[in-house]
């Protein structure tokens, strides 16, 4: 009999990782809900979250509140330009579905190499943005995984609610739908684009800068979570923003109650069988529309 | 209020429109009507900016809008009514209404905007909950219409707003285009039913392979011998 105390700790291992997982996979499916395109580079983005976590608090020294946001903001800029110099010149092109894949396999192949070439390939260590442990219900859960899962939380309903209430949020509705109507309201949607893959790449550097002190930074980190990433967005409905949510969680639950249940080796084939099973019973995901 | 001269529009390589001029006068209410495929929908996307012009000039009120990029038409005071109404379905019905006040400065009246609307749309404020996608035909073209009256329009174009209606929903429908005019809105409006839209406007174009044919006082054409034969199936 397993005892209840490691039941609620595998389940709040659970949901911190899905918390990461709803991060990266709602900003996979977010440029897909509105741009139509896979984002391949989507990992590297959250490397770099990573790469710059480890900048900010060992090689330059600074406080972790200060180092985040900087992060974040940084990663946001370079989205822009990454936006406008490789994904906006194929827009809209013949052949757009592939070159923009190609394309942004291309930056991310580069990030790599160029994080690669920075910081070298070996694994780096980044300090809890939280220190030290607390007690709840007999269980010892460290701080900085429930600071994970408070930010997610955070972060995830305040971007539900720009979308839902701000002007920017129902531009970027109307142009998810169809940007061609859009244009006739008003919507410059070239730039809800760019805006778009920037807000995107910034769920990505969080769910980076927030998962660096668990599992160390190194160039190819990226690699896993945009696999994961996109099981999770087409689990849950390519382009539903809540299917990634209640995605992410049910991969993240089903893995954390695997290795607690079977062992960790089972967890990856746990997760990609409820990932078949969800697919053959609704093919569009859980929250997708049916498009054929 | 709307000059257009010598426009040529293509779509790759392929002309749609041939040397098409048309002037509409402020306040008026003008149509223009033609069979399937005759470059009328062509000529609504150019005014808006979705095509590219060859060659011609565009000018709204003297300002030319050929260097206006097409989200900004609409500031200027340029809205459309789509074919096919173009309903954001993922939306809910008020949400519809304001994006269609995206622009600056409808942007800042838009609560106002919205009041007006749904006092002149009474089912559209019963339904402002629902999601676009769950309407009706006619309760779509009602909001379509709606959502370009939120930018506080100085012209409107409307593209076969009478497609797929019943008769009666028609009626409805032309009655409403007439008292947005009877507002001061000066309309084009694009119709392939010609007899609904030769009735309530003043002046008419008749298109035909990308070319006008004809153009005079909509009276006038609706007496015309080769209207009311190509066309009014008399």
């Amino acid at each position: 009999m397993i005892h209840y105390s490691i039941l609620i700790e595998q389940m709040a291992n659970g949901l911190v990782l899905g918390a990461m997982y709803a991060l990266v996979a709602s900003g996979l499916t977010l440029i897909w809900g509105t741009m139509k395109m896979l984002n391949f580079a989507h990992g590297e983005l959250y490397m770099l979250g990573g790469f710059g976590i480890y900048f900010g608090i060992v090689t330059l020294q600074l406080p972790i509140w200060l180092v985040v946001p900087l992060v974040v903001i940084g990663i946001f800029i370079f989205a822009l330009v990454l936006e406008k110099t490789v994904v906006s010149p194929l827009l809209k092109r013949p052949g757009w579905d592939v070159s923009a894949v190609v394309a942004t396999m291309g930056a991310g192949i580069f990030i790599q190499n160029f994080a690669f070439k920075m910081w070298g390939g070996d694994f780096r260590h980044v300090p809890y943005v939280v220190d030290g442990t607390m007690e709840f219900l007999g269980v010892r859960l460290a701080w900085h995984r429930i600071y994970i899962l408070v930010m997610a939380v955070v972060v995830l309903v305040g971007f539900w609610q720009v979308m839902k209430r701000t002007r920017f949020g129902m531009a970027m509705r109307a142009t998810s739908f169809d940007s061609e109507t859009a244009t006739l309201m008003g919507i410059p949607y070239r730039r809800i684009y760019t805006i778009t893959f920037g807000l995107s790449a910034c769920l990505a550097a969080l769910a980076g800068t927030a998962l660096a002190p668990i599992y160390s930074v190194n160039p190819w980190m990226g690699m896993a979570p945009l696999i994961k990433g996109f099981i999770v967005v087409i689990l849950g409905g390519l382009g539903s923003f809540a299917g990634a949510i209640i995605g992410g969680f049910i991969i993240g639950l089903s893995e954390s109650f695997s290795v607690l249940f079977l062992s960790s080796g089972w967890k990856d084939l746990v997760s990609f069988v409820l990932f078949i099973v969800i697919l053959v019973i609704r093919p569009q995901g859980l929250l997708g529309k049916k498009e054929w | 209020m709307l000059e257009v001269k010598n426009l040529d529009v293509f779509y790759g390589d392929a002309q749609a429109i041939w040397d098409l001029s048309m002037t509409v006068s402020s306040g008026e209410m003008c149509t223009l009507v033609g069979a399937n495929g005759g470059g009328k929908t062509t000529f609504l996307k150019t005014l808006c900016g979705l095509l590219e012009v060859r060659k011609g000039l565009i000018y709204l009120d003297e300002e030319d809008l050929i260097s206006v990029n097409a989200e900004d038409r609409v500031a200027k005071g340029l809205a459309m009514v789509p074919e096919g109404r173009k309903i954001f379905e993922n939306m809910t019905v008020q949400e519809n209404l304001i994006i269609g006040a995206y622009s600056k400065r409808a942007w800042k009246r838009k609560d106002e905007q919205l009041e007006k609307t749904f006092d002149r749309f009474p089912r559209l404020r019963e339904r402002r909950k629902q999601m676009g996608g769950t309407l009706s035909g006619g309760e779509r073209q009602m909001l379509a219409i709606g959502r370009a009256l939120m930018s506080d329009p100085k012209m409107l174009l409307l593209d076969e707003p009478s497609l797929g209606l019943a008769p009666k929903a028609v009626d409805h429908v032309m009655e409403l285009i007439q008292s947005i005019n009877n507002t001061g809105v000066t309309i084009l409006l694009v119709e392939q039913n010609v007899n609904v839209a030769l009735k309530i406007a003043q002046n008419g174009f008749v298109i035909e392979s990308g070319r006008i044919v004809m153009h005079d006082k909509a009276d006038t054409l609706m007496a015309n011998d080769l209207v009311r034969e190509a066309y009014l199936g008399l």
